[in-house]
């Protein structure tokens, strides 16, 4: 999308003088928010641990990313299987601002070593089946013995207590996803008379990208940083525990509520939103935008502008309520559809800002988003401007897109400084640093297979 | 069970949240903005939502094909417990007066207007900054506060931001039309997000002394989150595409349709795991077969397609519960689909606490999630839930800024304070006693 020679609103004025206070681009400059801090990433086989921990170097705390000798699974985690310098293209993202080094926990020696990281840490982030730090003598109940500020966050698939905690399996997304509640009710609806195998796309459909993983990576940030404020007024830290399955399930919405009260599963509505009206998919003459509405005068606003107001009746309406219902969803659904398809998703986008200025319901205007592929997403100069897409010129990977900057801050803004480092890169630094290993020391660690 | 966490739902109530001696006050509505305020009210912050009278927030007029609970939309409920409810008109200038005060006696700060509106009510950033300079303000709306969009001044709403972020073109299966989730992910972990860089410049003011003001886009934090993507879109020079149930970064990773009309979602990419899988399947020899043996090897289409048919083909001769078990008996992870009804019955969830019953002085005994972070030392409670518009304007009034009756009813005859529309959502429920609920009663 080119930036278009545009006229700019009444309060640019605003918008420059935040601007000059937090564009991502002078970032670098100012102070971060968690620079005192030491993280220890144990994460093994989940993204969730190394999200986690993606956020807390992004704010800038000193992250030691600890794997096993030769690299953890999570490396490999790429689609088609891709590797980029050894590096797949997921954990591309997620290696950024931390040191690597590699630690056979499973040998006496590498647990002896861990525990003298841990007490020199503010933060140990892991994700083993429930139990296996404990196993190893390195569970939180002996680390926080030697170090009692300590915060120990775990990320698993069912948690630390509880009937199936003790399973000894590990949490990966997609199985968390199914999990949770979601993805039951998520996907195409069903045609009546046919079935899953015959349309094998009408299923319970998944998110396409590792979202439970995001979100119990990010939920556990969350409990970090108030434990650090705990912490911060008492001096004690504490374990964590997240479930990745939970966390994403907390962000569905009424559906147990729902069920407890009314015993109705909420089942797959398609592109529209059972309880938000107006709210959905709506193809267009070139692909499909979304429409929103869910004060009545948008969704006026919308049947205006699709020039239905006398036909429709729009002028009578006085409530959204009735329009939730199923059947008016449905019925207005297949009344839109071909009303929309007349033109390109360009085009009805700037009917609904032109609406927004000239309309009979202006400034009132309904939501008109176009359905983008994230190539396009990629390449929109509103995100490059507010530094989405900025890529990170990193010594040993070379240019990278990250998306960061996802929030942007006067103070303490969040900042990606290298992309990921290769297998043990970091082991000279940081074992000099914490335990006064030289290379002397590391050749014989090496040698033994610690790391 | 390990010790940190024994016996940690029964003594929950023992202990304070871990953000006791916080004070939140929030002018949000609908999901991205009010989400996130309830994230610390839960781990104990004390959040003051504020809402223009007598409607108040949209959300409450938001039901399931018509469902209110006890005249109160369930979305609201779920999206806003734990907080205390004031009516404040801040069109008016006493309005904004009062904001001030309360303001001046605050921690954090969380709106999600249009750019520029707080501005122009006399209570943004530079105003609130002079009074109270340890402020942390936080401001999060579709396109944020400056760049095209925002000065477009396009409205925005999660379906939105799942549509320019291109998260729901990779949702779908190949070939069909991009999908919308079920659920508001870009709000609600968007909110999350929100709340992680709140607590980052609590610590910092900690610190430092120093607050800030922070701004977010609904759409840019769920492309923070789609990982893979980018990279992948600059080394291919192409758009990333969806692939349906398949996982495209993990192999195999997959959900299946099983002999119970069920599905299943099964994953198992490390050498243990696919080899516990192969038993399962009594096909030990897969797991050496040179396509499937490496997980970079085995992530290759053809082959993820091969071995994924294979399991596709073993998957319909069991049932989803039979599954899951092999899952947990090989070491691989397997579970059967949960819909609500499991998220209900699930005696995991219960144990955990984590699916709870509320024990509301105004609505009454209903189902909840806990919040999903388990803390050994603090631990994080969802207690009551939603209130109609304005309910504890009195008792904030009274207790934090000191007001006296005949002052507050000043400000109720000018319209500075207001209470509820008689409007479901807005007002209490019908079988209400005018009293329950109420901190301050007369």
């Amino acid at each position: 999308m080119k930036m278009k020679e545009r006229k700019r609103p009444g309060w640019a004025d605003w918008a420059d003088h935040i601007r000059s206070l937090d564009d991502p681009a002078n970032a670098s400059a100012k102070p971060e928010a968690l620079d005192d801090l030491v993280v220890l990433d144990l994460s093994s086989r989940s993204m969730a641990g190394c999200f986690c921990s993606s956020l807390l170097a992004e704010l800038g705390a000193k992250t030691i990313r600890i794997e096993p000798p030769g690299g953890d699974l999570v490396r490999t985690y790429s689609p088609g299987g891709i590797l980029y310098k050894d590096t797949g293209l997921a954990y591309l993202q997620e290696g950024r601002n931390k040191f690597h080094v590699t630690l056979n926990l499973e040998t006496e020696e590498g647990r002896e070593i861990l525990e003298s990281l841990a007490g020199q840490a503010d933060i140990v982030i892991e994700t083993y089946p429930a139990g296996t730090m404990d196993k190893w003598g390195i569970g939180y109940e002996e680390l926080s013995a030697a170090n009692a500020r300590l915060i120990f966050a775990s990320i698993t698939a069912f948690g630390q207590f509880g009937p199936e905690s003790t399973s000894g399996q590990y949490d990966y997304d997609n199985v968390s996803q199914a999990r949770s509640g979601i993805q039951y009710q998520t996907g195409e609806v069903l045609p009546e008379g046919s079935n899953c195998r015959e349309k094998p796309y009408a299923v319970p459909t998944k998110s396409g990208t590792s979202m439970a993983w995001a979100t119990s990576g990010t939920f556990a940030a969350l409990g970090i940083l108030a434990a650090l404020y705990h912490r911060d007024m008492t001096g004690e830290g504490q374990a964590i525990d997240v479930a990745t399955p939970e966390a994403y399930e907390r962000l569905n919405d009424y559906a147990l509520h729902w069920y407890a009260d009314q015993q109705v599963v909420n089942e797959r509505f398609g592109n529209l939103d059972a309880s938000l009206w107006l709210y959905g998919f709506y193809p267009t003459k070139d692909g499909g935008v979304f429409l929103g509405g869910l004060r009545l005068e948008m969704w006026q606003a919308l049947v205006d502008m699709l020039g239905k107001w006398d036909e429709w009746g729009a002028g009578e309406w006085t409530s959204l309520a009735p329009f939730t219902q199923r059947d008016l969803q449905l019925k207005y659904q297949s009344m839109i559809d071909p009303l929309t398809s007349q033109y390109t998703s360009e085009e009805l986008t700037s009917k609904s800002i032109e609406y927004s200025k000239s309309g009979r319901l202006a400034p009132i205007t309904p939501v008109v988003a176009e359905i983008v592929s994230p190539w396009k997403t990629m390449h929109d100069e509103n995100w490059l401007d507010r530094g989405v897409f900025t890529p990170v010129q990193d010594p040993v990977y070379g240019s990278i897109i990250c998306a960061q900057s996802q929030w942007k801050a006067t103070g303490t803004p969040p900042r990606t400084k290298w992309v990921c480092r290769p297998v043990g890169y970091d082991n000279g630094y940081i074992y000099l640093k914490y335990l006064g290993y030289g290379p002397e020391a590391l050749k014989e660690l090496e040698a033994g297979g610690i790391i | 069970m390990p010790g940190p966490f024994e016996n940690y739902v029964k003594n929950k109530f023992k202990k304070p949240g871990p953000l006791k001696g916080v004070r939140v006050l929030e002018v949000c509505t609908l999901l991205f903005g009010p989400a996130g305020p309830s994230f610390l009210g839960q781990m104990g912050a004390e959040v003051i939502k504020i809402e223009l009278p007598p409607l108040g927030d949209v959300t409450r007029s938001l039901t399931p094909f018509g469902w209110f609970y006890k005249e109160q939309s369930p979305a609201f409920m779920h999206i806003n417990p734990n907080k205390l409810y004031l009516a404040l008109d801040l069109h008016i200038d006493v309005g904004q007066q009062i904001f001030k005060e309360l303001a001046a006696k605050a921690d954090i700060i969380e709106f999600n207007l249009r750019p520029g509106v707080t501005s122009r009510w006399n209570v943004g950033y530079e105003e609130i900054k002079e009074i109270n300079p340890g402020i942390i303000y936080i401001e999060k709306n579709g396109f944020g506060q400056w760049g095209t969009y925002a000065e477009e001044n396009r409205p925005s709403n999660d379906g939105a931001a799942q549509a320019l972020a291109g998260y729901a073109w990779i949702s779908s299966f190949p070939g069909r039309p991009p999908l919308k989730q079920s659920i508001w992910v870009c709000d609600v972990f968007g909110a999350l997000m929100g709340e992680v860089a709140v607590l980052s410049a609590l610590h910092y003011r900690k610190r430092t002394g120093q607050g800030q003001y922070i701004e977010m886009s609904q759409s840019e934090n769920i492309m923070r989150a789609m990982g893979w993507v980018w990279p992948y879109q600059q080394f291919a020079g192409k758009s990333a595409e969806p692939s349906g149930n398949r996982d495209q970064c993990v192999c195999p990773a997959d959900t299946f349709l099983c002999w119970d009309e069920k599905f299943a979602a099964v994953a198992a990419p490390a050498p243990e795991e696919f080899r516990g899988l192969c038993a399962a399947m009594k096909r030990p020899e897969l797991a050496e077969d040179p396509r499937f043996r490496d997980h970079s090897e085995r992530l290759k289409d053809e082959n993820a397609l091969a071995i994924l048919k294979i399991i596709s083909d073993w998957a319909i001769t069991k049932t989803a519960d039979e599954i899951q078990s092999l899952g947990k008996e090989f070491g691989f992870a397997a579970v059967r689909l949960h819909d609500a009804r499991d998220m209900n019955e699930d005696p995991h969830r219960r144990a955990r606490g984590f699916v709870k019953e509320i024990d509301d002085p105004m609505y009454g005994r209903y189902t909840e999630h806990e919040f999903p972070v388990m803390m050994s030392k603090t631990p994080p409670k969802t207690k009551w839930t939603v209130r109609p518009v304005g309910f504890d304007n009195d008792f904030i009034m009274t207790k934090i800024l000191g007001k006296s009756q005949s002052e507050i009813n000043d400000l109720y005859r000018h319209g500075v304070l207001g209470k509820w529309k008689d409007q479901q959502g807005r007002r209490p429920p019908a079988d209400w006693d005018q009293k329950s609920g109420s901190i301050l009663r007369r």
